[in-house]
């Protein structure tokens, strides 16, 4: 069976930094796996490669045995990536249940153009109601209605993680999700997360800097340090990592 | 959801049936009944420019020169020969076309790289029509559109002889625009627009194509412009290319922002009030840009969502107020 997600040598560099030097690793199994690293370690530049914000300098980039480091951002979400942003991005004027749906619709130009003139009830009333779960079980049900504007910025982070989840995704990119959470959010996130997993497992990859949140999230943790992978283990391996400790303390 | 979004269908109904109604209304005076199919004129092509501006969130200020394609196209098969309907068919179609071609290069430009292009494509539209004597006529553009036949609708017959066929075939152009606005800003494809509007790198990290999304919004848009501008060309029988040159274009804009851009019914107060307003105050054509700059100024500092938008606003306040104050007061 190919693997996953297999990336080798990717590079990016912007002017003479780079942010990504080399970058080699694979994941054989779905699993969620914990990206962690020191500030400027090249966490979210990595991601803005893999999903196709910034266009690679070097390296290849096969998802299911496919490339797709020359597909754009949308083909690559088409093909089952999804991601939350670092500076949390959601659509502010719609309700929580729009944004919810958007992640969701079909978004081939030919289907929306039939979609205005036909609009099928029953796939619609299924969207729905899947939206309202998600959003149910991450505990923003109540906000179904209201436009995502009045929500906390813990909030928006939880709804930006259900719209992906709305997608399906087998590659999901979390971008520190739970930076600027409260500690009740973060339990139902951690809770949500899990249990999402469970629900549909796939590959999920969150970078994140809140390390008890991290280890008992993840399965697997990979330290980059100055754009390199730096080790890969267990939490417990990882924690005990005389290198990694180094890495972190400078 | 869009502001736009929430219009009732039935009242999106009952304000195409009203507009029907116009020419039973005013039936004793043509001269209303003018003014009002010259607004439903300048009305469809706000509509087209609703859709980009109002919707996706991209200016362009040289959308009266697509009206200006679609005048000179459907102009020049009436001419022809062709019938009326095949006529705008084609004026529509060929100033879509003319927008996909304009948008490719257009579009790959941001924000305000964008806003300068269409200026200059507007203008370059401008000269053609001004200079291709051959085809358009030249300065002196294109008199003597010739009268539609008849329309024999089953039911009724639209004669063009009467001020109110034109209106009718207006209304009709109106309508057919007005619902092609209802049902995409309703449907998924309005969603997406609306979210690149917002957010145009969430939106691509969600699937969205944003160059094709926005470039086919561009070609409607151009469209549907190009139909009013054909139905312009019909009922004033004639073409010239002051219609449709800088200061039109730039009108446009004004009409879609004072009327509420982003809302359905913001491009048809926008044009009655470009359109009516100079005419019942009987001032001068060069003070109703003194007077549109002054409502702009008020509607900038008050209403930024345009008269829609100001209305919006009142019925919330309206819904809002407590009850228990209400039968007080």
């Amino acid at each position: 069976m190919p693997e996953l997600l297999a990336v080798e040598g990717l590079g990016k560099a912007f002017g003479g930094i780079r942010a990504v030097d080399g970058v080699s690793f694979r994941i054989e199994r779905p699993g969620i796996y914990g990206l962690i690293g020191p500030n400027g370690a090249g966490k979210t530049t990595l991601f803005d490669v893999l999903c196709g914000r910034q266009a690679a300098d070097a390296g290849e980039i096969r998802f299911e045995g496919r490339r797709v480091d020359l597909d754009r951002v949308h083909r690559r979400a088409r093909r089952g990536f999804a991601r939350t942003f670092q500076e949390c991005r959601v659509l502010l004027e719609e309700s929580c249940r729009d944004n919810v749906l958007f992640a969701a619709q079909d978004k081939r130009l030919g289907r929306e153009g039939l979609q205005a003139m036909l609009r099928s009830g029953r796939a619609r009333r299924a969207a729905r109601a899947e939206a309202d779960r998600l959003l149910d079980l991450a505990g923003l049900a109540r906000y179904a209605e209201a436009p995502a504007s009045v929500l906390s910025y813990g909030q928006r982070r939880l709804l930006e993680i259900v719209s992906t989840l709305m997608t399906r995704p087998r590659l999901l990119l979390l971008d520190e999700p739970a930076s600027g959470v409260n500690p009740t959010l973060l339990n139902a996130l951690h809770d949500f997360l899990k249990r999402m997993f469970a629900e549909r497992p796939a590959v999920f990859i969150v970078v994140e800097h809140n390390m008890e949140f991290i280890m008992s999230l993840a399965s697997e943790i990979i330290v980059m340090h100055q754009g390199r992978i730096l080790e890969r283990g267990t939490p417990a391996a990882i924690q005990a990592s005389r290198q990694v400790i180094d890495a972190y303390l400078g | 959801m869009h502001p736009a979004g929430r219009a009732a269908p039935w009242a999106a109904l009952a304000f195409v049936v009203l507009l029907y109604l116009a020419p039973v209304v005013f039936a004793g005076s043509p001269y209303v009944l003018y003014i009002l199919t010259l607004t439903l004129c300048y009305a469809v092509p706000a509509i087209g420019l609703n859709l980009l501006f109002g919707y996706v969130g991209l200016v362009s200020l040289g959308h009266m020169a697509f009206a200006g394609v679609g005048a000179y196209a459907t102009a020049l098969l009436m001419k022809a020969g062709v019938g009326v309907v095949p006529a705008l068919a084609a004026g529509t179609l060929g100033a879509g076309l003319i927008g996909l071609l304009v948008g490719i290069p257009c579009l790959r430009l941001r924000s305000h790289f964008f806003i300068i292009v269409t200026l200059a494509v507007g203008m370059m539209l401008y000269l053609l029509f001004n200079n291709l004597d051959w085809l358009t006529g030249g300065a002196a553009g294109l008199p003597g559109v010739p009268r539609p036949q008849p329309l024999d609708l089953g039911v009724a017959t639209i004669d063009f002889r009467l001020s109110e066929g034109f209106y009718w075939l207006a209304a009709t152009a109106f309508a057919v625009a007005f619902a092609a606005q209802y049902l995409l800003v309703r449907s998924d494809f309005g969603r997406s627009l609306a979210a690149i509007r917002q957010d145009e790198a969430l939106a691509a990290a969600r699937g969205v194509d944003v160059f094709a999304h926005k470039l086919a919004a561009f070609a409607i848009s151009a469209a549907i412009a190009g139909l009013g501008g054909g139905v312009m060309a019909l009922f004033l029988r004639a073409v010239a290319p002051l219609s449709f040159d800088f200061m039109e274009s730039i009108n446009l804009v004004l009409i879609v922002i004072v009327g509420g851009a982003g809302y359905l019914y913001g491009p048809y107060l926008g044009a009655l009030l470009f359109v009516a307003l100079p005419e019942f105050l009987r001032a001068a054509d060069q003070l109703r840009l003194v007077a549109f700059g002054a409502i702009l100024l008020v509607l900038a500092l008050y209403a930024p969502r345009g008269l829609c938008g100001l209305a919006a606003l009142i019925g919330r306040r309206l819904r809002h107020t407590p009850a228990g104050a209400a039968a007080d007061a």
